[in-house]
């Protein structure tokens, strides 16, 4: 039971401190733990097939596809 | 601490993350922090419908072959065990849907950025009244 506390927390939180950086690529990293956090959640709410769809789109290509953007535009926040 | 706390607490964190999101898609100044905000409501949005398809102390809606050998009524057991799962499908068509729109709005941000050579909404928008 302690788990999904745990893993909501990690949600919440990374979510908070992403939107927070100057440095876009921090930004892009945080984003990752929180689409991992939410996988790892979708599985503890018994969706194993949703779990992995999200844990690859979630955590490998959405913040792959955000860094190509950051990379072709301005990384830091002006 | 038991299941349904978990479901409680679970809504309580998709409305957080629709919250943050909608702040997000309002008051930052960056583009690319707008679009982590559309797809913030968008896990908002998933995680609530698979919450509302969990079932406390319910199984996985799968059926191994362990569970299918053991009793003959087995099918209708597992329809009272195994959590709701047409919201999966929605939500798996939504993450997919999600993805194809994020990479489109990233396009326009290139194009944009190309354009205007700055990504924040204040920039832009100064410039165009000019």
């Amino acid at each position: 039971m302690i788990i999904e506390f745990v893993l909501m927390f990690v949600i919440v939180a990374s979510t908070l401190l992403a939107l927070v950086q100057k440095d876009l690529m921090r930004t892009v990293i945080i984003i990752g733990f929180q689409g991992l956090g939410l996988a790892l959640l979708y599985q503890r709410l018994l969706a194993a097939d949703v779990a992995v769809t999200q844990a690859i789109l979630g955590s490998a290509l959405l913040p792959g596809l955000i860094a190509v953007t950051v990379f072709k535009t301005r990384r830091s926040q002006e | 601490m038991n299941g349904s706390e978990v479901q409680f607490w679970s809504f309580v964190t998709a409305a957080l993350l629709m919250i943050i999101g909608i702040y997000a898609i309002i008051f930052m100044d960056n583009i690319i922090k707008k679009i982590i905000g559309v797809m913030l409501i968008g896990d908002g949005v998933n995680l609530v419908l698979i919450t509302e398809g969990f079932k406390p102390g319910g199984i996985v809606p799968i059926i191994s072959e362990k569970l299918y050998n053991q009793s003959p009524g087995i099918f209708q057991e597992f329809a009272d065990q195994a959590s709701y799962s047409l919201p999966f499908a929605l939500v798996l068509t939504n993450i997919v849907i999600g993805a194809s729109t994020l990479a489109v709005l990233l396009g326009i941000t290139i194009k944009l950025y190309q354009h205007y050579n700055s990504l924040s909404v204040h920039e832009i928008f100064k410039e165009e009244k000019i």
